[in-house]
């Protein structure tokens, strides 16, 4: 589990790790922190990991359906009007919105079916915060032919209502989980015991979080997105970025953005995570910069907590941010002063949603806003030369109903009206 | 074995069902720190958790909670439950000592895979950490835990969290057999939905100790502790 550190390649530790990231304090991040009668499944999900990420047929199959079945790679955006109207740095945008199904998810969704799959897996369990990562995974089960059963916190469920829908479209059992905040935590922890109850099952957790192997399995999926951007922003501009700007919720779609520059010195990477309505136990779901260490939900990393240890409340006008946790891997990478992390408030998301919108005419989703609306404070602060790629994780469709509330609540009151009339 | 929630309903409530337990003649006391998420738990014993969470139960409230029960019952065994995140809140070699002090010797973290409990600084051999195993563990690791010292394996009835109806699996009787072909064997303890005296029973035919806990917070919401723990006399005699 204790990594070489003298070794100096990010990339190879984290791939090479087994599931321990950094030095033990007392013990290193990550690890695997769960009840003995999910040992022998993780350890076959780990083993499988371990053996295709080095297989060339199951590498060309997830390309292949990268391709084919969500539309990758996804495009690589100029903003020169948002970059004039911000008047410093040239912002670009990586659209991961464009996969199919909406969001980054999809990625870690088609190369952990194709792990199930090879595992001979019947039966699929998942959770979801925003929906986007179960209603990629839905729609991988239609496609593969897996059963399907998704567990959604009821408040987000509510809150996230036209993914609940897809879901059940493709053909997938959406379970909303009542218990405590009823948001992704609880989501997690009920698809948890629903594998304690089924070991058969596969469970394909949606982050860069819970015990080993996800956090690196979900990241070397992910990787993909840096890997384009490399290609793309050089194409474009000739040269690497200088800034890399991701939101994290558990963080599959940050390191899927920072790990391929992870080695590059010249690159600078920052999280941004969801600084809520304040900064309050309660109002916000900013686990690096407010939680403390702790163990809980099969890893060691950063939580929001009280003082005994009690798992906290989180608030985030996005449900994808709206998590208590973080991957261990940026928890390890946020201590060794690789990733820099900042907040950005609802109030600043959703304006950047606006302005992303009027200016470039793309809608990002909620949680990818917080990106933007750090960018954007950032970009105005640097010289015009310099390169800022903003990772767009998910496109704002799912959240037709969130900003339709906060943008023209009359038409929506108006619409709900009408649509009961009928 | 029967187990509580420290501070379901509260504090002094949850003391008074020690007693009722002890007097009833249990042979193994299992009390519970709460914790908010318990990722293990069914319904019921999340429920206890929670509402003992929300009275802001601390860990110094539990360990002396704990002392007040060992004044009283100095020969008592006591096991103490734990989710990992609240030891190590408190500091793991920390909470062992205090463990050790209250002649707790065994407890059981369910989030903490045994292996790890040295690691963590807890390698006082005075408390020991209990296994919590199941059906699907394989012959290999179950040697590998036999060889480390533990003296008490919690062997889950089925596949499925506390409190959720009662089913043996097939495979627990060669577990069983396999744990006490030891020269020195470990004591056994089944639990995980026993509720009634009659799967009590049929538990302790394959098992030297049979664990109750959602029942029992059941049968104290409904009013009927006492009814209940007189019901399971003879299972206390057994
Ligand atoms: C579009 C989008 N972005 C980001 C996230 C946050 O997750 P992560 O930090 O794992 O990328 C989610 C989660 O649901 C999401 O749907």
């Amino acid at each position: 589990m204790i990594m070489d550190l003298t070794a100096t390649r990010y990339r190879d530790l984290i791939l090479d790790s087994k599931g321990g990231f950094g030095t033990p304090n007392p013990q290193p991040y990550g690890g695997s922190y769960i009840p003995e009668v999910l040992l022998p499944g993780l350890q076959e999900i780990a083993a499988a990991f371990d053996h295709f990420k080095y297989d060339a047929g199951f590498l060309a199959d997830f390309s292949d359906t990268l391709r084919t079945f969500s539309g990758r790679p996804t495009a690589f955006t100029p903003l020169p009007r948002l970059t004039e109207a911000i008047g410093g740095a040239q912002i670009f945008l990586k659209n991961e919105g464009l996969n199919h199904t909406g969001a980054h998810k999809i990625t870690h969704c088609i190369g952990q079916i194709l792990l199930a799959q090879r595992l001979g897996k019947q039966r699929i369990i998942a959770e979801t915060g925003a929906g986007q990562h179960g209603y990629a995974t839905a729609a991988v089960c239609a496609r593969f032919g897996l059963d399907c059963t998704v567990y959604m916190g009821k408040k987000d469920y509510e809150r996230q209502r036209p993914n609940v829908y897809w879901m059940e479209l493709l053909g997938t059992k959406v379970v909303a989980v009542e218990e405590g905040s009823q948001t992704l935590n609880d989501a997690v922890i009920a698809a948890f015991k629903d594998w304690v109850a089924n070991p058969d099952s596969y469970y394909l957790l949606g982050s860069a979080v819970g015990p080993h192997p996800y956090p690196a399995m979900n990241t070397f999926f992910q990787k993909i997105v840096g890997e384009e951007i490399r290609q793309q922003c050089e194409e474009t501009t000739g040269r690497l970025p200088d800034y890399c700007v991701a939101c994290v919720g558990g963080g599959s779609n940050a390191m899927g953005m920072f790990f391929d520059f992870l080695d590059e010195e010249t690159v600078q990477l920052i999280g941004v995570e969801a600084g809520g309505r304040g900064t309050k136990p309660g109002e916000h779901a900013a686990k690096v910069k407010r939680g403390k260490k702790g163990i809980f939900e099969g890893y060691h990393s950063y939580f929001l907590q009280d003082e005994d240890g009690n798992i906290a409340a989180t608030h985030s006008v996005s449900a994808g941010l709206d998590y208590c946790g973080v991957s261990p891997i940026l928890a390890f990478l946020a201590d060794e002063g690789r990733v820099q992390f900042e907040t950005a408030s609802d109030e600043a998301a959703l304006a950047a949603v606006k302005k992303l919108a009027q200016l470039e005419g793309i809608i990002p989703a909620l949680e990818s806003a917080h990106a933007f609306a750090y960018a954007f404070e950032l970009a105005a602060e640097l010289p015009k030369d310099k390169i800022v790629v903003v990772n767009a994780s998910g496109r704002g469709e799912k959240d037709l109903f969130i900003t339709m509330r906060h943008f023209q609540e009359d038409s929506l009151i108006a619409y709900a009206q009408h649509l009961l009339q009928k | 074995m029967a187990h509580l929630v420290l501070g379901y309903p509260s504090l002094a409530e949850s003391l008074h069902t020690a007693e009722a337990y002890i007097n009833a003649g249990v042979e193994i006391l299992e009390v519970q720190i709460p914790f908010s998420h318990p990722t293990a738990d069914g319904p019921v014993i999340t429920l206890a958790c929670q509402e003992a969470v929300a009275q802001g139960i601390s860990m110094q409230d539990c360990i002396e909670a704990i002392r007040a029960l060992r004044a009283r019952f100095p020969m008592q065994e006591i096991m103490v439950m734990s989710y990992v995140n609240r030891i190590y809140a408190y500091g793991f070699q920390r909470f062992v000592t205090e463990m050790k002090a209250e002649g707790v010797q065994h407890l059981i973290v369910p989030d903490l895979p045994v292996d790890l409990s040295s690691a963590l600084g807890s390698a006082d051999a005075t408390v020991k950490f209990v296994p919590v195993l199941a059906a699907n563990t394989s012959d290999a690791r179950l040697e590998k835990l036999l060889n480390m010292g533990f003296d008490f394996f919690y062997l889950m009835s089925d596949f499925k969290i506390t409190g959720s109806g009662f089913s043996l699996h097939p495979r627990l009787q060669a577990i069983v057999a396999k744990i006490k072909s030891r020269p020195m064997p470990p004591r056994i303890g089944i639990g995980f939905g026993i509720s009634t005296p009659a799967q009590a029973r049929l538990v302790l035919e394959e098992a030297d100790v049979a664990i109750i806990g959602s029942a029992l917070i059941q049968a104290q919401k409904a009013g009927k502790l006492e009814e209940y723990l007189e019901s399971l006399q003879d299972v206390f005699q057994a």
